[in-house]
């Protein structure tokens, strides 16, 4: 059998809720030993976001802790006290990678920054995610998911297609956390062009993530067109000129996209007189009349289910799907046949159903090998096993809450 | 002189439009020289996106979205429809330690090029697919626009405002940037796994499947408790104040999170402690949240009255995250990232003098990146056919009449 991809690769996960976890789990999926560090007694806050089995919080039970840190070791460390930051230092020492997204003054108040930690262990890949990075006028500014969306100009390109009422209708966030996972995945980005990198030569590397732009280069082409044209971005409907477009339907909505499918589009509509016309008959026309031909789209779209329009669709060839929900991802025939939904025991959330890999790879696949830890579920293991402590040692450091 | 990390990997780049294109971009910066493989016969589309007035005739060499998605790349023609051009793209094969592509269907199996032939040409090859729904299975053929894939992954669903409909997730191509990512990590870690064992590898990525991660919370909610999400908008399950409020002048907001009774106190103290904030519908957590609709519209009756660089100034001071909503305009002149030196100059032979956003990719003991102009169509045909492949020039010139080279 194949050694896994990231067999033997050592990290230390010092980071909590979404984007370091994301980047962990990106490792540790792939093989990499990682241990989380976490605080004792309240651990990952993430433990308290839930969704919760029934709405009851429990903070073994939460769907975004376990799905996030499945893979990992666990163990607790007050890294505040001198014990704990002993410990740490020892954990670094043996690791390859540390994860980690405090404060820049955080680390450096602990002794634990880049320049320290490298002393210790010259050949560490340090990834630092922060919302505005290491350096610059706001380096020590506060973010979260809001602001890094709202900062980094994602919020004012969402929705896609703009809004009808830019009075009323702010910019807008991305759903849920997914701008935090935009950032750990481009933290892990780094972070494995570094442990190649390291390969040749032993290099460590201090990685400088900044949120702000990890996200703002998702928005680069229409950066580009700013930079490049000078029209500034505006977020009124109509602005999406390319691409699919919504339509409501009898029984909720569909994405289409006529732009080059214009011709199928018509005829997929029943070659309705109105769109004999020149102008919907020349796509570059009809692009100054979107809103009229969206409408007419829209009157037929209302009289049929978004079935119906899919299959009408793909027997067309116009590229569409119906507005699906979650519901539909998680029991999806395509998502089944890839097999990529995974079950998991967790001794104390029972058996659950998770996302899986985000990519297949051939020869070192994906794979689930442990659930989520429990808080200090491996302190024994990491403290005692890899690190030498003993058992009484373990309590006293219990009793002294350093652990 | 410190190296690229990727110096000495080279890409076989058949990557079009925005998902491919960025993945080897970021392997591009990172040192791997990354030959796109064109053709004159059917352009990467954004080759024709975003061409400055004026510059319509230099198409297409003169693309804006292409400047920004193609850094630091090589490019050849190579019509892929004449057996010439398979014959070199094999050769092409076989000294490249990578082949990347996202087409819409089977193209490199019709052209003999799939895995299993790959695998002949060089044992160790890593193949890299990124696709909408995966190469494999029931949907494998459905079309793979972004903002389609996002209609049939959830995404779409729980994006809005409440009490409004879905909409496309922005900025334009969201899932492509999902995508992207997960597969240059994918790569980096199927090239790492071959340094250490001098295996290869097929990957094979698929948009549907990254989104799923990226929605992992509202995955778990169905699982746990049947639930499929809602649109909340600029809103929180738990923290009030926080939301987007409008300041001074046209389109010109602030986002505020406050996260905490602390931070609650701090937020009251730097706009004054007026009475409102004395409210019994404000005085913890809870009832903040419950209350809102409200307290956002006394939010914003202080917002309204200032600059939103200046209510982000105040607020993060006094230890409360807010922070300007910026356009792409905002985002070209915000000091921030100005001194971060975010962007990238470059002198474009066509274009001229170009200003472009660059990657987040910061490493210290690292050079900044490769961030060469993106390549002219063909621009490197010579040294790839030529010094790589040992070609004359009569050869070429031959070869480029017969539109094979093309």
């Amino acid at each position: 059998m194949s050694q896994r991809a990231l067999s033997g690769l050592r990290v230390v996960e010092y980071s909590e809720f979404v984007a370091g976890p994301y980047c962990g789990r990106l490792l540790a999926g792939l093989g990499a030993e990682v241990i989380k560090v976490e605080k004792p007694g309240v651990g990952d806050k993430a433990r308290n976001w839930g969704p919760f089995p029934q709405d009851l919080p429990h903070p073994e039970k939460s769907g975004l802790f376990l799905f996030l840190n499945m893979n990992k070791l666990g163990v607790t460390l007050n890294v505040e006290s001198a014990q704990g930051a002993k410990i740490f230092r020892e954990l670094v020492k043996r690791a390859d990678v540390l994860i980690e997204s405090n404060p820049p003054k955080e680390m450096t108040r602990l002794g634990l920054d880049y320049e320290n930690l490298s002393k210790l262990n010259p050949s560490l890949v340090m990834t630092s995610i922060t919302p505005f990075g290491q350096t610059g006028p706001y380096r020590d500014f506060k973010g979260c998911d809001l602001i890094n969306s709202h900062m980094s100009g994602e919020a004012f390109g969402n929705p896609a297609e703009g809004v009808d009422n830019v009075e009323q209708e702010p910019p807008l966030k991305t759903p849920a956390h997914t701008g935090d996972f935009m950032t750990g995945l481009s933290a892990a980005v780094c972070t494995m062009s570094a442990v190649f990198g390291r390969l040749a030569n032993g290099t460590g590397q201090h990685i400088d993530l900044s949120q702000q732009e990890a996200l703002a280069s998702v928005g680069r082409q229409e950066l580009a067109f700013y930079l490049c044209e000078g029209t500034p971005h505006t977020r009124q409907k109509g602005r999406k000129r390319r691409g699919g477009i919504l339509y409501p339907c009898k029984d909720g909505y569909v994405c289409i996209w006529a732009g080059p499918f214009l011709k199928a589009l018509i005829e997929m509509i029943g070659n309705p007189d109105w769109a004999q016309t020149e102008l919907f008959q020349d796509p570059t026309l009809l692009s100054q009349y979107m809103e009229e031909f969206n409408r007419l789209v829209t009157a037929w779209t209302m009289e049929h289910t978004a079935e119906e329009i899919d299959r009408a669709a793909i027997a067309k060839g116009v590229p569409c799907s119906p507005v699906r929900t979650v519901a539909e991802l998680v029991n999806d025939e395509q998502l089944a046949f890839r097999e990529f939904f995974v079950e998991i025991d967790h001794p104390v959330a029972g058996r659950l159903k998770y996302p899986g890999a985000p990519y297949k790879l051939s020869a070192t696949p994906w794979k689930a090998a442990r659930p989520a830890p429990l808080l200090g579920e491996h302190n024994e293991q990491v403290y005692c096993q890899m690190l030498g402590y003993s058992r009484p040692d373990l309590v006293r450091m219990r009793q002294a809450g350093v652990i | 002189m410190q190296k690229l990390p990727l110096e000495g990997i080279r890409i076989m780049d058949f990557g079009q439009m925005w998902a491919g294109p960025h993945v080897t971009e970021w392997l591009a910066v990172m040192g791997a020289e990354v030959i796109k493989v064109e053709t004159r016969v059917r352009l990467d589309f954004m080759r024709m996106v975003g061409i400055p007035p004026g510059l319509r005739d230099k198409a297409p060499n003169a693309g804006s979205a292409f400047a920004c998605l193609n850094f630091g790349k090589k490019s050849i023609t190579l019509n892929m429809n004449q057996p010439k051009a398979l014959e070199l793209a094999r050769k092409l094969v076989k000294i490249s330690d990578v082949v990347t592509e996202n087409f819409g269907g089977p193209v490199l199996e019709r052209w003999g090029l799939g895995y299993p032939e790959l695998k002949k040409l060089r044992p160790d090859i890593i193949l890299y697919s990124g696709s909408g729904y995966g190469r494999t299975g029931p949907h494998k053929e459905r079309p793979s626009y972004a903002e389609i894939v996002e209609a049939f992954d959830g995404s779409t669903w729980v994006n809005g405002y409440p009490g409004d409909g879905p909409n496309t997730v922005g900025v334009s191509p969201w899932t492509d940037g999902t995508q992207a990512m997960h597969g240059a990590f994918a790569i980096l870690a199927a090239l790492y796994h071959r340094a250490k064992t001098g295996e290869g590898q097929y990957i094979d990525a698929a948009m549907i499947e990254g989104s799923a991660n990226f929605l992992g919370e509202l995955v778990m909610d169905h699982v746990m408790n049947g639930r499929t999400g809602e649109r909340i908008g600029n809103r929180d399950k738990m923290m009030a104040p926080h939301g987007c409020y409008h300041c001074q002048g046209e389109d010109e907001w602030v986002a505020i999170a406050v996260a905490s009774d602390e931070e609650w106190k701090a937020f009251c103290n730097v706009i004054g402690n007026p009475e409102w904030t004395k409210k019994k519908e404000f005085s913890d957590e809870l009832s903040r949240w419950k209350n809102q609709d409200e307290l956002d519209r006394y939010v914003e009756e202080w917002t309204r009255k200032h600059h939103k660089y200046e209510v982000m100034e105040m607020l993060q001071k006094a230890g409360v995250t807010a922070g300007a909503s910026l356009s792409v305009q905002g985002l070209a002149e915000d000091i921030h990232l100005k001194e971060r030196e975010f962007f990238i100059e470059t002198e474009h032979p066509v274009m001229g003098k170009l200003r472009l956003a660059g990657l987040p990719w910061r490493l210290s003991n690292a050079p900044k990146g490769n961030y060469h102009y993106a390549p002219l169509l063909g621009e490197h045909n010579d040294y790839v056919f030529g010094e790589l492949l040992g070609l004359s020039k009569e050869e070429i010139a031959q070869l480029v009449a017969e539109k094979v080279i093309h």
